[in-house]
């Protein structure tokens, strides 16, 4: 077994970590794209952890192809193999999990340090702000190579120029015993005085008074979902990315910026649905049940119906199953949640959108929060803040006034359900009626406010029976052969 | 003067075969805000020293800047008139006063939409037109506007001062003139002649043309020279009025009359002998000073001069002088009354017009009848700011009821359906305001009959919206206005200081609000766009927006931007094939443009959805030529259910066909919307199902398949059917004398326009020019023009149609291409377009 194998893959760390905790039971979760390594990863745990311990055998079960985002620990998954803990591998966003203790493996990407910093001290050179050092967690494993290269070249040139790296929150997470209790750690929201910032498994801290606007944020790493989500959530300050791979600086993030605006376009959508589906993208991000139910009341609050939709990797011909929900929130860890394409036929949302989306009175400001409890922190200081006097919504898709059905149906709430219903029987009713009618009616469909009232609207509602033809149906022989291409094709 | 008290009005509103509302509508610069102003002048609000001189309806400073008026504006006017002059007025009357509420409009095309606003609440229009310019563009659309509403006409020649002081044309070339006017816009209106209103035209001998100079403030119908001369002549009325006008000669030296002139030297037309020549002496004779000749013609026409006024001196004598002789005030003034119709007369054939409900129901009724006890319907047509920023007053007019202060109303909004709650408050009115010019006076209640402005309601209405009472909850809305001009130039707007976007967003709602036109939106990559009629519509929106809407918050906006439409040109090369992600499921379809004009009937909402299918084949089969099975097999028009492109089924056969229609409708409302080339519209696209291939398991043919699979389809058709873009483009319209034709030529080469029409305007030097000019190159067109003709063109574009641009935007490097490219760039999108083979599947 190569030394750079092992260490890739952390084998010794784990090995020792799993001892320890003396697990009998560990799920190990790959990514697809490391899977290819996984039964050499099993043999070289197992032969560490006979070494280690020899009195309990230690076994391992792989998991691959996680229902959700290969970053999130797959919880339910390793539940089944009744697993003590999971192991996972690869990009991770680090969100924190309800059940089960996980250890991550980032594994190590390799990159020249020298140039990092040379690039570092050059771009520091050409600002005054100090510098804050973000990466990718794959880069975690060079940042204290490159803090002391960096404190050796200030010393070197005496050069004015403050940095300050962020730290990685740790490399293992135990679940805490009251799901509550996690949602009040502090986060980056606005009131809490604390400067205390988490993002993607790093934390860092600002001395007490400074911004973190006044900051330059130099991140380490590939252009992937992290980084997107440092952009989003840091949306006001400038920002360097350093691209390892062709060790350059990329400076240009018109493209990513565009994406703010496209966010606030989707918020402004999601105002004017009816419908919501509720996605439930994640079933081991802690707080996720939370989150839902924080949601279901949020849209009822805001007289819209919702519905809740558990799926895998949601994608356009599995949401187009659901064409009556107007919008969707996808509540899932933060690197996943931003799901935006064409594609899509009804615009998908995080739950901070939502938030913005629903609750009368908040307004975009540009801030930008992924993680639950903020979402949750923010919130709820917004719910007490405003009870301003009912007025209807100004709407820019159909440019002008319109209500949202709360002012009228928040006191007939009961009935809402015999509304509904009521709307059943009637859709029965049309069914059983003689088509013909409708046939041609191309009539405008209002929007449906339910998904009972939906259907009613379609001109199909079900099979139909001949009563007037009872004599049983000629045997037709079908197609046969595969979909892709018939026999007879 | 200031005899005008807001009781004194708030009496005489009950009147209602006593009031008369009306518009002014011209051409711009023909002078309707000067006439205006000396009316009001008379009723008594301003001095009438400074009548002609101050607009007293261009309330904006930039309004008055500009010299051109921007947003209609409201006024009540009060006349009494004499016995004697009511001597030979036949309708239902309630005693002499009359009350007159005038609403005077801008007359440049961008704000053609202001027009529209003010016609719906008024019955009558003064139609201005300059004696010189004639009958123009501006005034052709807003005729057939009016008639549209069924507002009758009255016209007044304007500017007479320019024949006697700058043409200084003799009597005969002067009649010839106004003669042509006249009849140029009779003309119009008799193409657009409604049995229910009966004859429109108007006739100098019958009063319903005045002949004005609103700059001096004076103004006569030839009923005021006829009173004059029917008791000389010994001759009644109505008789001296038609010798007056057309072919009426008169002799001095025979003192006889004929109908062909005679030759003599002496003999001369009845108008030019009794009317024009008098006024062309008295102005002649002030303006060289020759007041001892001029106090003895005075006399003689028995106007009394002041002291002080005596003492005046060329202009300012003359104008006096007219003023005391022949006022403005009178003369028009008598002409709406005698010739406008009372809500009371309007309203009967009206009321078709307006209700949208059943006509013989109760609020219908009342409207027809104008009852003040009858139901409350109540047309808002425009928000007017209110001093206070960010308050609008809701400006509109009552046709049944009564609204008072402290009313509960049901405003039911232009997406209001009669029995559902969409598009619905019930709201009480803070306090009602009546308007006069600069100031507003609150009264209790306004009755029927009369415009009204309404505090309180702002917060519900965004444009326009029908008032009811409270409780009555089966009253049908007033139809919604149709404008002339629509919303093709948009600019993306964003806050320089990121943190405004709130104040941004607030300020989007109240232009949106302030302007019956302007349409305030979100594209898909997060920009907020505001759309105007036109450029300078834009600029006056957008500096609403920054100074009085976002309190002077700085915005940043883009260079105009222009929608296109896509098309496409031929049936498509084959017929195209897709798979389901599944792969079980198989839609076929080919796309073929739409028959000519198709497109336009389904815009006018001539052919839609909520047709009878039996009425919709038949004008398919008959205008074109579709078969009339095939007409029945519509499943929708889209994008948004109504627009311009079609899904037809031509499928024999299909099992299961009819379950998966709805989500085939999905797929194409969705696609119609976004199509394949940059994300523009779909327009004059039929697409047609030829053949469906579906898995015989319900749960794999479901909405998750079918919906994402129609949309590649229908994007795979399009693109297999030589796709095209549409440009809008403008009608322009250009006037100007023949030596500026060269400059005006060049300028519209340059921009890629087109003349199909070049016509001297008779009896003028000028030139009446018709051109299109495609939207995206009228960005500093006015400007330009001007340059080139030296400031003598005047452009006025009015959208007109989609034009196809002829170069393939597949084929690479083309200018369709680089345009797609463009535009794809602008709103985020890679720039490749999706090749074929990413839509389209093969066996």
């Amino acid at each position: 077994m190569d030394m750079e194998f092992q260490s890739r893959y952390e084998i010794n760390r784990t090995a020792e970590f799993i001892i320890s905790k003396s697990f009998t039971r560990v799920a190990l979760q790959f990514p697809d794209e490391l899977l290819k390594d996984s039964t050499k990863v099993v043999s070289a745990l197992k032969s560490k952890t006979r070494l280690l311990n020899t009195e309990r055998e230690v076994r391992f079960f792989v998991m691959a192809d996680t229902t959700y985002g290969s970053c999130c620990v797959d919880e339910v998954g390793a539940l089944h193999i009744d697993s003590e803990c999971v192991v996972h591998y690869g990009q991770t966003c680090l969100s924190p999990t309800s059940v089960l203790p996980a250890f991550f493996v980032f594994g190590k990407a390799s990159t020249e340090v020298s140039s990092c910093v040379k690039h570092l001290l050059d771009y520091a050179s050409h600002s005054d702000k100090p510098i804050m050092i973000l990466y990718g967690l794959e880069y975690a494993h060079v940042i204290p190579r490159i803090r002391e290269e960096l404190m050796e070249a200030l010393s070197r040139t005496e050069s004015e120029a403050k940095f300050s790296v962020a730290n990685v929150i740790c490399s293992f997470i135990s679940p805490s015993k009251d799901p509550r209790e996690s949602m009040e750690h502090p986060g980056p929201s606005g009131e809490s005085d604390s400067r205390n910032y988490r993002l993607g498994g790093l934390t860092w801290d600002l001395p007490e008074g400074n911004k973190i606007e006044d900051y330059l944020l130099f991140w380490i790493g590939s252009d992937n979902s992290a980084f997107a989500n440092v952009v989003l959530t840091f949306n006001g300050c400038d920002l360097v990315r350093y691209d390892a791979e062709e060790d350059s600086l990329v400076t240009e993030f018109a493209q990513q910026r565009r994406i703010l605006k496209r966010r606030y376009y989707l918020v402004e959508k999601a105002k004017d649905a009816n419908i919501i589906g509720i996605l439930v993208g994640t079933l081991g991000v802690a707080g996720y049940l939370h989150m839902i139910h924080h949601m279901q009341a949020l849209i009822s609050a805001a007289g819209k119906k919702s519905y809740i939709l558990a799926m895998g990797r949601p994608n356009p011909a599995k949401l187009a199953n659901f064409p009556e929900c107007d919008v969707f929130i996808y509540i899932s860890c933060a690197q996943t949640a931003l799901l935006d394409s064409k594609e899509f036929m009804s615009p998908v949302i995080t739950p901070f959108e939502a938030n913005l989306a629903f609750s009368r009175g908040s307004e975009w400001t540009g801030a930008y929060l992924m993680h639950f409890q903020d979402v949750i922190n923010s919130s709820k200081t917004e719910s007490e803040a405003h009870s301003e006097p009912e007025e209807p919504r100004f709407s820019f898709f159909q440019g002008g006034y319109v209500e949202d059905h709360n002012a009228n149906d928040q006191a007939e709430n009961g009935e809402g359900d015999t509304g509904e219903t009521m709307a059943l029987v009637q859709a029965a009713e049309k069914a059983l009626q003689l088509r013909g009618k409708d046939q041609n009616q191309l009539t405008k469909q209002t929007a449906a406010k339910s998904g009972p009232e939906y259907f009613l609207n379609r001109a199909y509602r079900g099979l139909e029976i001949n009563s007037d033809n009872t004599s049983p149906e000629p045997f037709i022989v079908g197609r046969s052969g595969k979909a892709s291409g018939y026999k007879h094709e | 003067m200031v005899k005008f008290t807001s009781d004194e009005l708030r009496r005489i509103m009950d009147y209602k075969h006593n009031i008369r509302n009306m518009s002014v509508i011209a051409h711009v610069d023909h002078g309707k805000s000067t006439l205006t102003d000396s009316l009001v002048a008379a009723a008594g609000i301003i001095a009438q020293e400074v009548a002609g001189d101050v607009r007293m309806t261009d309330t904006r400073a930039d309004e008055a800047e500009r010299g051109i008026t921007i947003k209609s504006t409201g006024i009540s006017l009060y006349y009494e008139m004499t016995d004697a002059s009511l001597k030979s007025f036949t309708g239902a009357r309630d005693g002499n006063e009359y009350l007159i509420n005038l609403i005077d409009s801008p007359g440049h095309v961008d704000f053609s939409s202001e027009v529209t606003a003010a016609l719906r609440i008024t019955d009558g229009a003064l139609v201005v037109v300059d004696c010189i310019e004639g009958v123009c563009v501006q005034t052709e659309t807003v005729l057939r506007q009016a008639l549209g509403e069924r507002i009758r006409p009255v016209l007044t020649v304007n500017k007479m001062d320019r024949c006697f002081l700058e043409l200084q044309v003799d009597g005969e070339e002067a009649y010839q003139n106004f003669q042509r006017v006249i009849e140029n816009a009779n003309v119009i209106m008799a193409t657009y002649e409604d049995p229910l209103l009966g004859d429109v035209q108007v006739y100098p001998e019958k009063g319903t043309v005045a002949f004005s100079a609103g700059l001096h403030g004076w103004a006569f119908t030839l009923t005021n020279f006829a009173k004059m001369y029917a008791s000389k002549f010994g001759v009644d009325e109505t008789k001296m009025m038609e010798r007056l006008w057309g072919e009426n000669f008169f002799d001095p030296a025979t003192r006889k009359w004929s109908s062909k002139n005679t030759g003599s030297a002496t003999c001369k037309r009845g108008f030019v002998q009794f009317c024009y020549e008098p006024i062309k002496q008295i102005i002649a004779t002030c303006m060289n000073d020759q007041k001892d000749k001029l106090w003895p013609m005075l006399a003689k026409l028995g106007v009394q001069m002041k002291s002080d006024e005596k003492e005046l001196m060329a202009k300012p004598l003359m104008k006096r002088v007219m003023q005391t002789w022949l006022p403005a005030s009178t003369a028009l003034l008598e002409m709406m009354i005698f010739h406008l119709p009372s809500p009371h007369t309007a309203q009967r054939y009206r009321v078709e017009n307006l209700y949208e409900g059943p006509l013989d129901d109760q609020y219908a009724t009342a409207i027809r009848n104008c009852d003040p006890n009858g139901p409350l319907m109540l047309y808002v047509s425009k928000m007017i700011p209110a001093s206070d920023k960010g308050r609008f007053f809701a400006f509109g007019r009552v046709f049944s009821g009564k609204v008072s202060t402290g009313m509960k109303v049901r405003i039911m909004g232009p997406n209001f359906v009669p029995g559902e709650k969409k598009d619905l408050y019930v709201k009480s009115v803070q306090r009602t305001v009546i308007w006069m010019g600069k100031r507003q006076e609150t009264v209790e209640d306004v009755p029927c009959g009369n415009t009204v402005a309404m505090v309180g309601l702002d917060q519900f209405i965004t444009k326009n919206a029908t008032l009811t009472n409270e409780k009555e909850v089966d009253a049908h809305p007033i139809r919604a206005m149709k404008f002339s001009v629509s919303p093709v130039v948009r600019v993306a707007v964003q806050c320089k200081v990121a943190s405004d976007l709130p104040k941004l967003v607030e300020g989007l709602k109240r232009l949106a609000k302030s302007d019956p036109m302007v349409v305030c939106t979100m594209e898909e990559s997060g920009e907020h766009i505001v759309a105007g009629a036109g450029e300078l519509h834009l600029e006056i929106c957008l500096k609403d927006l920054q100074d009085d809407f976002m309190g002077g918050a700085e915005i940043v906006k883009s260079d105009p931007v222009v929608s296109f439409r896509e098309t496409v040109l031929e049936r498509s090369v084959r017929t195209v094939m897709s798979k389901s992600p599944n792969k079980h499921n198989r839609l076929y379809m080919e796309a073929r443009p739409l028959e000519d004009g198709l497109a336009e009937a389904i815009d006018d909402g001539r052919i839609g959805p909520r047709d009878d299918p039996k009425i919709r084949s038949k004008i398919l089969a008959e205008e074109f030529g579709w078969d009339k099975d095939l007409a029945k097999k519509i499943w929708a028009f889209g994008p948004e259910t109504t627009g311009p492109n079609m899904v037809v089924d031509m499928c024999k056969g299909v099992q299961y066909l009819n379950e998966i229609k709805d989500s085939v409708v999905a797929g194409f409302q969705w696609a119609s919307k976004e199509g394949p080339l940059c994300d523009e519209n779909m327009r004059g696209i039929c697409f047609e199902v030829c053949d469906v291939v579906l898995h015989s398991d319900a749960i794999h043919r479901g909405g998750g398949q079918v919906i994402p699979t129609a949309r590649r389809v229908i994007y795979a058709s399009q693109l297999t059917a030589k796709p095209r873009l549409l440009e809008p483009v403008y009608m322009v319209e250009i006037q100007a004398p023949e030596g500026a034709l060269g400059g005006i030529y060049s300028v519209l080469n340059q921009k890629r326009g087109h003349v199909f029409e070049e016509m001297q305007r008779p009896g003028t030097p000028l030139y009446n020019i018709k051109a299109y000019l495609p939207v995206v190159e009228s960005f500093g067109f006015s400007s330009q023009l001007r340059a080139a003709t030296s400031g003598q063109a005047f452009p006025q574009c009015v959208f007109d149609h989609w034009e196809m641009m002829s170069s393939d935007p597949l084929e690479v490097g083309s200018q369709a291409s680089t345009l797609v490219a463009d535009i794809r760039k602008r709103k985020g999108m890679k720039e490749q377009m999706t090749p074929l083979s990413d839509f389209e599947d093969k066996l």
